[in-house]
């Protein structure tokens, strides 16, 4: 398993359509992969148990992936949190 | 007794028990089933994420089209959080661990997601956030057999009570003979509050402790005053039978004496209806009105959730040009904006959304010429059985209106060949609604026969408020009465014909002051026809006329108000004086 921690730079925090970036990436990969925010860790593939998180503007959350996979998931999932999942 | 305060949407009285609806909520039947069942419910909500994905892919596309990736990323993430992993997971742990039927199951588990995301949501996010009610809502339609936990089922007439209601709750409770509506939220100007007075069905909203009125066994809705009455004394319930006895008989004078309108000093004014439904039409009495000023037929689509073809389209005007027995329907071509599109899709999500305010009306038509080609052709074949008028909606420029002529002209020059009979003049119309129009009305009156100011999307564009979120009356705005005098003064020169059809010709000091502007037709909803009619007996217009000047020099709206109210206050006092 292999983690890190990043920022979240979107204006409004983790909202609807970041979250929905994020889900549809984590959705390409075969890892299993976690956010971790404030102590609670979600399934990033689900998109409801990201959205819960609320996570804020300016906050910093663990990334965690674990799979065959699980290198490519967590670089392409930092590059993605770096540009602001795309969406502004 | 209790009273509990709201803002009046539709006006009248009712007396009655309520019927308090909440969807999703409502009876979810909670049994249990056998191991074996398992299976089958889980493969029964496998089939309605399908369908749900189906409808909301088509939803996608709409919005793809018309508005732009970010809004479809909305829906993106609604397309997402139907086969959400987490939550099949724990819904499938509810059928198979806990032997819940399905649909218990999957409500418990989206109840759950509810919760959490309204208590842990700012108010920006909240705005934006996933439409989790209308995903859950697409779910439980598709898990239940007749819609019974989705559409309102009335048993017997009563008060609505909810949150909200919907255009097409509007229409399914109407069906079911509601006597009144309270709601939580809901503007004066939403489509629900235009069809309420349609429906002549008196409405109340922004009413708090819903739930406490939902649960109450007879209420007194008293729209008139915006106020609902609970455990109501027997001396005011008599009071209160007694009012509606009254109001009922005042009505039926009226009526018996209604039309033709003319004001006291003898000059005929246009007294005209707003409709866009069959059922509005069978309900109307032609010889109360001058006609029809403003047929809505995008409301055609509400009804079915789809655009008519030409020939359903075709069918509907005719019923409606023969149900005037003579008396002209003026139609305006589909008006598709942003939100009528909302509305038609039931989706509410976008509507606090300011970008796509110019998004719609004839531009959304031209932009698919064969709905408009397939509508004037539906018009022009009606007009062989009765007089019509057709308009056009949301018209920004002269080009636009050139380009519809040109598919006017070539409708007409088709069904000449293929046989069809049809009127030879319809008069065309133009609706004067944008800021951009304004500074272009001479040039239109050389290639239209008639204008019609649509108040309501007027006042949107010139003050910026949205339709949903107006409680206030915008329409006394100075530059709203500023921009109408430009309007009068451009068409009276050239005697060109000009009708007013947003809600302000239903308002009385709205139309006292439109009078005053030199304006002599209205276009109103049903339930302010008696109350203009008998407006405009008591004014004398060229007493009214003095008021032009103040009105155009008041510099906020509350002055425009107070100078038009005093009027009539003064001029209701001297009535009987006058009378004798």
């Amino acid at each position: 398993m292999i983690k890190q921690t990043v920022k979240i730079l979107n204006r409004h925090g983790l909202h609807t359509r970041p979250a929905t970036m994020l889900v549809t990436t984590t959705a390409r990969f075969k890892s299993e992969i976690f956010l971790t925010y404030k102590g609670v860790r979600v399934n990033a593939k689900s998109i409801l148990g990201v959205l819960v998180l609320a996570v804020e503007p300016d906050a910093e959350v663990t990334l965690d992936a674990n799979g065959s996979d699980e290198k490519e998931a967590l670089a392409a999932l930092v590059e993605l949190v770096a540009n602001k999942f795309n969406t502004e | 007794m209790k009273v509990v305060k709201g803002i009046r949407i539709s006006p009248g009285i009712v007396i009655g028990p309520v019927y308090f609806f909440t969807p999703g909520k409502e009876a979810i039947p909670q049994s249990y089933i056998a191991e074996t069942e398992a299976d089958g419910e889980l493969e029964k909500f496998k089939r309605a994420a399908d369908s749900a994905a189906g409808e909301l892919e088509q939803v996608r596309a709409l919005v793809l089209k018309h508005l732009d990736e970010d809004h479809a990323r909305l829906i993106d993430a609604q397309l997402i959080a139907l086969t959400d992993v987490d939550l099949v997971q724990e819904v499938t742990d509810l059928v198979r661990r806990e032997h819940r039927n399905i649909l218990w199951a999957y409500c418990s588990a989206m109840e759950r997601y509810e919760k959490a995301l309204v208590n842990s949501f700012n108010q920006f996010q909240q705005e934006r956030m996933i439409d989790l009610h209308d995903v859950k809502k697409r779910i439980i339609h598709h898990l239940s057999t007749q819609g019974e936990y989705t559409i309102p089922q009335m048993r017997e007439p009563a008060i609505y009570v909810s949150d909200r209601v919907s255009p097409s709750e509007m229409i399914h409770i109407h069906n079911q003979n509601t006597t009144g509506i309270i709601t939580k939220f809901g503007g004066i100007d939403s489509h629900a509050g235009i069809l309420a007075r349609a429906f002549g069905i008196p409405y109340i909203s922004n009413v708090a402790e819903i739930e406490l009125i939902g649960t109450a066994r007879e209420v007194i809705l008293d729209a008139d005053h915006e106020k609902v009455i609970l455990a109501v004394t027997p001396a005011v319930l008599q009071e209160y039978q007694c009012k509606i006895r009254e109001l009922e008989k005042r009505k039926q004078h009226l009526e018996s004496q209604a039309a033709p309108a003319v004001s006291k000093n003898g000059v005929p004014v246009e007294i005209l209806l707003n409709a866009g439904f069959a059922a509005e039409i069978k309900a109307v009495n032609p010889e109360l009105i001058g006609g029809i000023g403003l047929f809505r037929t995008e409301y055609l689509c509400i009804e079915r959730n789809d655009v008519p073809n030409e020939e359903e389209q075709f069918q509907a005007y005719r019923d409606v040009v023969i149900a005037l027995k003579g008396k002209p329907a003026t139609f305006r071509t589909f008006d598709f904006g942003r939100e009528k599109m909302m509305a038609i899709l039931d989706l509410e999500m976008f509507q606090k959304d300011a970008v796509f305010d110019t998004w719609g009306g004839i531009r959304f038509c031209l932009d698919n010429p064969w709905l408009l080609n397939a509508q004037l052709r539906a018009l022009l074949r009606a007009s062989h059985f009765g007089p019509l008028k057709i308009m056009f909606p949301l018209v920004t420029n002269p080009a636009e209106i050139r380009a519809v002529l040109e598919i006017y002209r070539q409708v007409q020059t088709d069904l000449k060949n293929e046989g069809y009979e049809f009127a030879a003049v319809i008069p065309l119309g133009a609706m004067i609604e944008t800021k951009s129009i304004l500074d272009e009305l001479e040039e239109l009156t050389g290639l239209l026969d008639f204008f019609s100011i649509g108040t309501n999307d007027l006042a949107l564009f010139l003050l910026g408020s949205k339709r949903t979120d107006t409680v206030t009356k915008n329409y006394y705005h100075p530059m709203i009465f500023q921009a109408i005098n430009r309007i009068a003064a451009v068409t009276r020169i050239k005697s060109f014909p000009v009708t007013v059809c947003g809600e302000m010709a239903s308002d009385p000091y709205a139309v006292l002051g439109l009078l005053a502007l030199g304006l002599r037709s209205f276009s109103m909803s049903a339930s302010a026809l008696i109350t203009i009619t008998d407006l405009v007996r008591t004014v004398n217009l060229k007493q009214v006329g003095s008021l032009q000047e103040s009105l155009l020099s008041a510099v906020s709206a509350m002055r425009i108000y107070d100078l038009l109210r005093d009027y009539q206050q003064r001029n209701q006092k001297s009535k009987p004086h006058n009378q004798t």
